[in-house]
């Protein structure tokens, strides 16, 4: 069987995963490799969430959040956009590529734009292959 | 804990979720997840049946964990928990996976989409084993309301309020009650006096007992939350007055455009080019005149200055159009044979009795002349021997000719623009401004005059240029939903909310900075933060931001999240 990407799928509940839910009842189709996971603001995805989510052996983790100007609490994505680049040099420290780990704004009315976001992270995910990180640290369990 | 003991209830959603999903494998593949007692199907889970399905099990088989597969939180989550809550079951320990929007109706593909059905059914089973009941709370109604600003909306306000038995607590940063309308002689469309308008309300709150007016004062803190606000009244001089209150109304109102910022227009180096509020000055004295004293001969509004502009503003300030008109009725009666000229962008005539008044003002011989919107009508000054005081030259857009007309006045329709002081109001009481300055409403057309943060209200011109009618609807609507509020006597907490772990708090207040609404407190005793859970609303920035680990988020616990990725992740 071919190489499917799964992704781990973090959505704020005010915006983007009404955005998803409206990708659903307009029945806009995109691949079935992302798990969503509701959170109520982009500003709670911890680092560590990525970073698990990783390490228990998702390809690739999508953070989604209000767009900037919109959070429902005024300014939690500003603190998601803050705290982002942070992730990203740390995972780059760690050889994860940059592809792996994305984030996006989607609003409640953007069902679409949602569904083009899953599609296209999809094909990079695709292209790029799994991703190392748990097989990494199953190799590093059993040599010690 | 007791033994884990799971229902999955998977639903068909008659064929919306069965045509994509199969959902006999997902039940089969439901049912031996660790924790499971018993997993069923059924073609709508959200019916009487189904839900009655639910509760029996709850009560037959002793339950204490619910997941129910099928449409989205959003749309069932409330009829779930609330069946849950009535066979006994906690409702935070109710769980849903989305298998209708966000799989179903979004992929055709049924080993996928059932592989994937699979994925969140698991995470929402090993996240509801993590899940903890939780009780909401409840806090007491301080009924005494804080009300900023002694214009036409707070004045409204207070008087709504204080006339329905509430202790009210009015601030003024100047020195009298009445706001811009205090300078303000006649209103459009109807020319009711604004000193009848305004004698009415100052009398009745002055006769009003449960009415404190603090002039020359400003609000210089506000702590707590809904129902309990601790609010610090600075003076002019030293003084400070502390007070408990449950909600807060902000009417802090607008201030005019500078109209020395629109230099073309010669404001202050002209004489007689004043702005619509130096207008308003003349009407209130009574006499039209130049600034020598004689009689107008000519004389010419401009609209829209500020306002619509790429410039200054790039809103409409809603209220200079039909006051332009005003000006045009007061002149012609005041001074008999002055000519009016008026001119305008677009005549924005929208309120009720607007479009009457501007067909009659038509019919009253003013020379209606409109600029485009990136035009700037010129003004200089006439030569000795004109019969006027100066010129504007202005190419007009409907006869598509550059005309030069003669004008003794010139009023510019100065618009509305946020006060100076509206960030600093803003921050005190922990709202935001839009780009342009104006505080922000809970939702723009189902909650205008709430805003994010629970127990402060918006109403006025401090939220939007308004004219008065919509200003006095908006106090009334606060008053309304505060005078609700307090008729209902306690505050009702959602269980949803954070918090601190005071033995891992190491008192880095970092948590202080991030919440957006002031919830959580630094005790300077303890040098602990800790959240208060009325004000809370439940985001998790803190728990996120926390390097402690010290805050925890309830019902978005790491242990819940962590369990749920590892869920997805067959």
């Amino acid at each position: 069987m071919s190489y499917e990407p799964r992704i781990v799928g973090f959505l704020c509940n005010w915006c983007s995963y009404t955005g998803a839910d409206l990708a659903g009842t307009s029945r806009i189709q995109y691949p079935a490799n992302v798990r969503i996971i509701r959170v109520m603001c982009s500003a709670r995805v911890d680092p560590t969430f990525v970073v698990h989510a990783l390490a228990e052996g998702a390809d690739g983790v999508l953070i989604c959040g209000c767009h900037p100007g919109d959070c429902h609490y005024s300014e939690g994505n500003y603190k998601t956009m803050r705290r982002y680049p942070l992730l990203k040099r740390l995972l780059a420290a760690y050889g994860i590529e940059q592809e792996r780990v994305r984030l996006e704004w989607v609003s409640a009315s953007e069902g679409q734009r949602f569904a083009d976001i899953v599609a296209d992270m999809t094909e990079r995910l695709r292209a790029l292959g799994p991703c190392r990180v748990r097989s990494g640290l199953e190799a590093d369990l059993l040599t010690r | 804990m007791s033994e884990l003991r799971i229902g999955v209830y998977v639903c068909n959603c008659g064929t919306n979720i069965a045509h994509v999903v199969d959902a006999e494998a997902l039940l089969a593949y439901a049912a031996e997840l660790p924790g499971v007692a018993v997993a069923r199907g059924y073609r709508y889970m959200c019916s009487n049946p189904g839900q009655e399905m639910i509760s029996h099990d709850i009560r037959e088989l002793g339950l204490n964990r619910v997941v129910v597969a099928a449409c989205s939180p959003r749309m069932h989550e409330r009829t779930f928990r609330t069946a849950c809550r009535n066979a006994g079951l906690n409702p935070y320990l109710c769980e849903m996976a989305n298998i209708r929007e966000q799989c179903s109706w979004v992929h055709s593909d049924r080993a996928a989409a059932t592989e994937k059905a699979k994925a969140l059914t698991r995470g929402a089973v090993l996240r509801v084993a993590r899940n903890e009941s939780l009780e909401g709370l409840t806090a007491d109604m301080c009924p005494t309301t804080l009300v900023l600003g002694g214009g036409i909306a707070g004045l409204t306000a207070a008087l709504e309020l204080a006339e329905g038995g509430v202790p009210v607590v009015l601030v003024e940063k100047a020195e009298q009650l009445g706001g811009n309308l205090a300078r303000v002689d006649l209103t459009a469309p109807y020319f009711y006096s604004a000193r009848d308008l305004l004698r009415e309300r100052l009398m009745r709150v002055q006769e009003n007992s449960n009415v404190t007016v603090h002039l020359r004062s400003q609000l210089t803190s506000l702590t707590g939350f809904v129902g309990n606000f601790d609010a610090e009244i600075g003076g002019n001089g030293s003084s400070t007055t502390s007070v408990r209150v449950g909600n807060v109304i902000v009417a802090t109102g607008y201030r005019e455009f500078d109209a020395e910022r629109v230099t073309h227009f010669g404001w202050g180096k002209l004489p007689n080019v004043i702005t619509s509020f130096e207008f308003e000055c003349m009407l209130r004295g009574g006499r039209i005149e130049m600034k020598d004293g004689r009689l107008p001969q000519y004389a010419a509004i401009i609209h829209c200055v500020g306002s619509r502009s790429a410039e200054f503003h790039g809103y409409c300030s809603r209220v200079c159009c039909m006051t332009a008109l005003k000006y045009a009725h007061e002149i012609k009666s005041a001074v008999p044979g002055c000519y009016v000229s008026d001119l305008y962008i677009d005549m924005h005539a929208f309120g009720k009795g607007c479009e009457d008044f501007y067909r009659r003002s038509s019919e009253a011989k003013t020379l209606f002349l409109m600029y485009g919107k990136g035009e700037r009508p010129v003004i200089r000054r006439a030569a000795a021997g004109d019969d006027c005081d100066m010129l504007i030259e202005v190419d007009e857009q409907l006869s598509g000719e550059r005309i030069e007309i003669p004008a003794d006045l010139v009023i510019l329709m100065v618009g509305m623009e946020a006060r100076p002081d509206a960030a600093e109001v803003a921050h005190t009481v922990n709202i935001s401004q839009d780009k342009d300055g104006w505080f922000i409403e809970s939702h723009p057309k189902l909650d205008p005059v709430a805003t994010t943060t629970d127990g402060v209200y918006i109403a006025g011109t401090c939220a939007s240029p308004k004219d008065i009618p919509d200003s006095v609807a908006q106090a009334r609507a606060a008053a309304g939903r505060i005078l609700a509020r307090i008729a209902k006597g306690k505050i009702e907490i959602d269980g949803v909310f954070a918090e601190v772990n005071e033995a891992l708090c190491s008192g880095c207040r970092i948590c202080n900075e991030l919440c957006p609404y002031s919830a959580i407190e630094y005790d300077l005793e303890t040098r602990r933060s800790h959240v208060i859970p009325a004000a809370c609303k439940a985001c998790g920035a803190c728990v996120a931001g926390c390097p402690a680990g010290a805050i925890k988020g309830r019902h978005f616990t790491d242990a819940q999240i962590f369990a749920q990725i590892e869920g997805v992740l067959v």
